[in-house]
């Protein structure tokens, strides 16, 4: 079993914390946002920080699996004070802060990026006593391509060598496609038949910002509310189609949620889509427009039958 | 509950041929909301809408749905009659019935149960409905003018003398276009130049035409009446306004052996130029990638003998943006080439012409720059290989032209006519020289056409063998040409010592990009689509752009005159009204949900969304959100189908609207 070195998260909480309390100090950002422990070992929880005091107790481990872009969204307003807001971010987080440039939700402006040197972190069900291993690690992070942060105004720590680790989900993803279009299609159902409509995957996406979700409406009501196959199966359709090319794969969705289903492998598979029809895919750097918000003359129309 | 009125129409027998109409206003007449329903044989008729008016009256009726033809045909009809009734007409709409039902089934009862359930959905819709009010626009009272041609340049003048702006714009450096380059007009056989620079002379004088000469169409944005067009004018290398137009520094230019365009690459220019003596604007242009200065960096002697210093080497282009109410487009044509990279052409298979291979084989405006005196060989017919006066000339005609399975199926128009002009020119330069000419057909209608092709027959001995040419080649000096007389059924071979090809005439290079920044439809072959072949053969399909010219079509001078008058006339009526009324079927921003992600401004194809932020009392942002601007509003609905929080609705086809309509089946 391979294991990574604790060392490295020490280096990148005790950069976080001396940029933090400089920020602070010079009142060059209202706030800082990153991870505080949390109570019990092996934990850690979002944090607001505002005072030098505060940056004192901001971390990074294994533990912070959280990505704190959904903070900066207007879903969650409020929650950082006004002005402007540093944040400590992750390579996945990088891809959903520069999401909402994109959509016009972030400034740049008005964003400090502390981009963490991040080797990984826990899965949800994953042991957290132990160090962060082989067993231990979240799917995403195993094949995480941005571990060193890019386009951000400060870089905290460095990163050690990392083991090669086996990529689960692509595995999986490519077991869903040998499928036949019927055993995918039973898969899925069985998935979304256990969904209980909690709505934890929108209300932990950075992307599911909007006031009012087009799911709640009633007048006329587009998806049925109630946890039932029909409004399951368009509620998750609804999701994928709705994060398609704008998908950060922080994997927050299947974190969060209570009953196990595989969201990411639907996310991922929607971003695969974009990338070969379109060549496209969410990175580090706000993009003026998806490739669904536009029409070019050399777009694939073989669909049109 | 709605008191919706319903009235079936027969079409004479177009619909009720296949759709049982009685049962279907009896079945309406069952709706929930429905409170009278009828049939009647033509809805459209007097009769018909006093029908609809009356019941309108009687059953004191809050909807109107009139299950008829397609709503393209006659909803503004059946809108107006509810209207002098007193109902908004934004609350009657029509259920297509004819070209989605009748007209495309033939099963009787599968077809009138298709047709109940049409109705049973709009009923739905017009139940839901909005009373609307129309949009009025004001009209910015300046034109575009794009191509600085015959047609751009009549157009212009005609618009500019009802006393309305225009901006003209071109893309090469005079304008003039063809014209300018034609040595006699056919069938007067007058000097193209003497009619045509007095015309370039009045648009460069006249005080309500902007010229943009060098310039191109960057971005078009806006509506009919609210166009922002943005032009980028490209760097000239030459200060237009110090410019004097003096001509020492195209004497002095070091670089001289460059091909003339204006003379299809017959003549030489220098590197910083005049296309052609009588050019307007008369200020010359850099050809940087010819000129010494911009290739290594030494030279400079244009800037030295400019008097007034109006040599810029820096420029850079500059973009213009310029706000009109409707716009010409005036692009022309091209001649089809297959000289240079016969590869890459849309027509294939004329290599047995030699074209580009022998170069005493030409294409017509090479013939016209040869006979023009302002030419590169001052008038005289010469060949370009020796110099030499040609004894005996063959001209081919319909070459690309009305030939299918090379490429292109139209007539060029123009050929019939200016081949017949050419023998003439050319008899009247060479007495004793004698012309032959390959022809499929001769295609004269026109005034006093047909009469200048038999004199050229009969008068000017030119010689017409009605066939075609199977191949050219060179021999001691001559160009030697097989072809067949089909009139006699004998082959002939003709010692030429020039041949000119009447090649087809094809829409401008480009003419597609321009088309899509416009937004206007073009065919096949890329000529620009009016909106009617016969009732509206100026109009675009896209509101307040208007055609001209050659670029909708193979087009002779008059014809191409005419055209550009009616043109103008089309702008000059739309100019005649300060406001115009618009359909109020636009979208609409639910500013309490919207988040402001923008999406919709980022899809919609007429840029009419725009950020609007909301502010508390204090004046502390509250939040950004999409405003419609509903002038610009195409009603599209693509913001509609974009916004995933569906904060953006259609009016006339909200959500609500739809899903009832769908429910209702």
């Amino acid at each position: 079993m391979t294991t990574i070195n604790q060392n490295c998260y020490d280096s990148v909480t005790e950069a976080i914390r001396r940029e933090a309390a400089k920020l602070l100090q010079e009142q060059t950002v209202a706030a800082v946002v990153g991870y505080v422990a949390g109570r019990r070992p092996g934990t850690a929880s979002p944090a607001v920080a505002k005072s030098a005091e505060d940056a004192e107790k901001l971390v990074f481990s294994p533990a912070c699996v959280n990505n704190l872009a959904l903070f900066l969204s207007k879903a969650k307003k409020g929650i950082v004070p006004k002005g402007k807001t540093a944040i400590v971010a992750k390579g996945c987080d990088l891809r959903a802060l520069a999401g909402l440039i994109g959509e016009s939700q972030l400034n740049r402006e008005d964003l400090v990026v502390i981009g963490v040197a991040c080797a990984g972190v826990f899965s949800a069900a994953g042991e957290r006593s132990l160090p962060l291993s082989d067993a231990n690690i979240a799917a995403k992070c195993r094949e995480c391509t941005i571990h060193t942060p890019e386009g951000v105004d400060v870089v905290a720590g460095t990163l050690p060598q990392l083991p090669d680790f086996d990529p689960v989900e692509a595995k999986e993803l490519a077991r869903l496609e040998a499928m036949t279009p019927q055993e995918r299609w039973a898969f899925w159902k069985e998935h979304f038949s256990r969904c209980i409509r909690c709505m934890a995957c929108r209300q932990i996406c950075p992307f599911c910002y909007c006031e009012q979700c087009l799911c709640d409406r009633n007048r006329p009501q587009a998806v049925e509310s109630s946890p039932r196959p029909a409004g399951n199966l368009a509620w998750h359709i609804v999701r994928a189609m709705h994060l398609a090319g704008r998908c950060a794969g922080c994997a927050e969705c299947e974190r969060s949620c209570p009953m196990d289903i595989p969201l990411n492998l639907l996310n991922r598979r929607m971003a695969q889509e974009l990338k070969e029809q379109y060549q496209y895919e969410a990175g580090t750097t706000p993009q003026e427009k998806g490739p669904l918000n536009q029409y070019r003359e050399d777009d694939d129309q073989s669909f049109i039958k | 509950m709605s008191r919706i009125g319903v009235f079936v129409c027969h079409c004479g027998e177009n619909i009720s041929r296949t759709v049982d109409v009685e049962r279907v206003a009896g079945e309406a007449a069952q709706l929930p909301g429905v409170a009278y329903s009828c049939d009647y044989k033509y809805m459209c008729s007097d009769p018909g809408q006093n029908l609809l008016k009356k019941a309108l009256a009687e059953h004191n009726l809050d909807g109107v749905l009139v299950a008829a033809c397609s709503p393209r045909m006659h909803e503004k009809t059946f809108r107006k009659a509810a209207q002098s009734a007193g109902l908004n007409p934004y609350l009657c709409d029509m259920g297509n019935i004819r070209e989605h039902c009748s007209w495309v089934h033939e099963d009787r009862e599968a077809a009138t149960a298709k047709a109940s359930d049409i109705v049973k959905l709009m009923v739905e819709r017009v139940k839901r409905g909005k009373a609307l009010a129309p949009i009025t626009v004001p009209v910015t009272k300046r034109a575009l003018v794009i191509g600085g041609g015959i047609a751009g340049i009549q157009a212009a003048l005609d618009i500019a003398d009802a006393g309305k702006e225009v901006i003209l714009v071109e893309r090469e450096p005079s304008i003039g276009g063809h014209m300018a380059q034609l040595s006699e007009t056919f069938p007067t056989l007058d000097c193209s130049q003497c009619i045509m620079t007095p015309k370039m002379v009045d648009v460069a004088n006249h005080p309500n035409i902007t010229l943009y000469t060098y310039a191109e169409i960057e971005k078009v944005d806006g509506y009919i009446g609210n166009f922002q067009v943005t032009i980028r004018r490209k760097a000239r290398s030459v200060v237009e306004d110090k410019c004097t137009g003096c001509g020492v520094c195209t004497s002095k230019c070091p670089k001289k052996k460059i091909p003339n365009e204006f003379d299809q690459n017959l003549g030489m220019r220098s590197a910083i130029y005049v296309p052609f003596p009588q050019a307007v604007p008369n200020t010359p242009v850099i050809d940087r990638e010819n000129c010494t200065m911009f290739q290594s960096g030494k030279c400079g002697v244009c800037a030295k003998v400019c008097g007034p210093q109006a040599i810029d080497y820096e420029q850079q282009d500059t973009l213009v943006v310029e706000a009109v109410g409707a716009v010409v487009v005036a692009t022309g044509f091209k001649l089809y080439s297959i000289d240079r990279k016969p590869e890459e052409s849309p027509i294939k298979g004329y290599g047995e012409f030699g074209y580009g291979l022998i170069p005493d084989v030409i294409d017509g405006l090479t013939f016209e720059r040869l006979a023009s005196a302002s030419g590169p060989t001052g008038g005289k017919i010469l060949r370009p290989s020796d110099g030499k006066e040609p004894r005996q000339v063959v001209f081919i005609q319909c070459v690309g032209s009305r030939a299918r399975e090379k490429g292109i199926s139209y007539c060029s128009k123009i050929c019939c006519m200016y081949t017949a002009k050419h023998t003439m020119l050319y008899r009247h330069k060479v007495h004793d020289g004698q012309a032959y000419v390959f022809y499929m057909d001769a295609r004269t209608p026109g005034k006093g056409y047909d009469e200048f092709w038999r004199r050229a027959v009969e008068v000017e001995d030119a010689v017409y063998i009605r066939g075609m040419v199977s191949r050219l080649y060179q021999r001691d000096g001559k160009i030697v040409v097989m072809g067949s007389d089909t009139l006699v059924g004998v082959q002939v071979e003709i010692e030429a010592d020039l041949v000119v090809l009447a090649t087809a005439v094809q829409a401008q290079d480009g003419a597609d990009l321009l088309a899509q920044k416009l937004g206007i439809s073009y065919d096949k072959y890329n000529f620009y689509s009016e909106a009617h072949a016969k009732l509206k053969p100026v109009e675009c399909a896209t509101a307040g752009i208007y055609l001209a010219g050659a670029c909708q079509g193979p087009k002779d001078i008059p014809d191409t005159v005419s055209q550009a008058s009616a043109a103008a006339a089309k702008v000059i009526t739309l100019f005649s009204k300060d406001q115009l009324e618009r359909d109020p079927v636009v979208a609409k921003v639910n500013e309490k949900y919207c988040v402001g992600c923008l999406q919709c401004k980022k899809v919609c194809p007429y840029g009419a969304v725009e950020e609007k932020e909301i502010r508390d009392r204090q004046g502390n942002l509250v939040k950004v959100v999409a405003n419609v601007n509903a002038g610009v509003c195409g009603g599209c609905g693509t913001c509609q189908a974009t916004c995933p929080s569906k904060s953006v609705e259609l009016d006339g086809y909200t959500d609500e609207q739809i899903m009832a309509m769908i429910e209702a089946l």
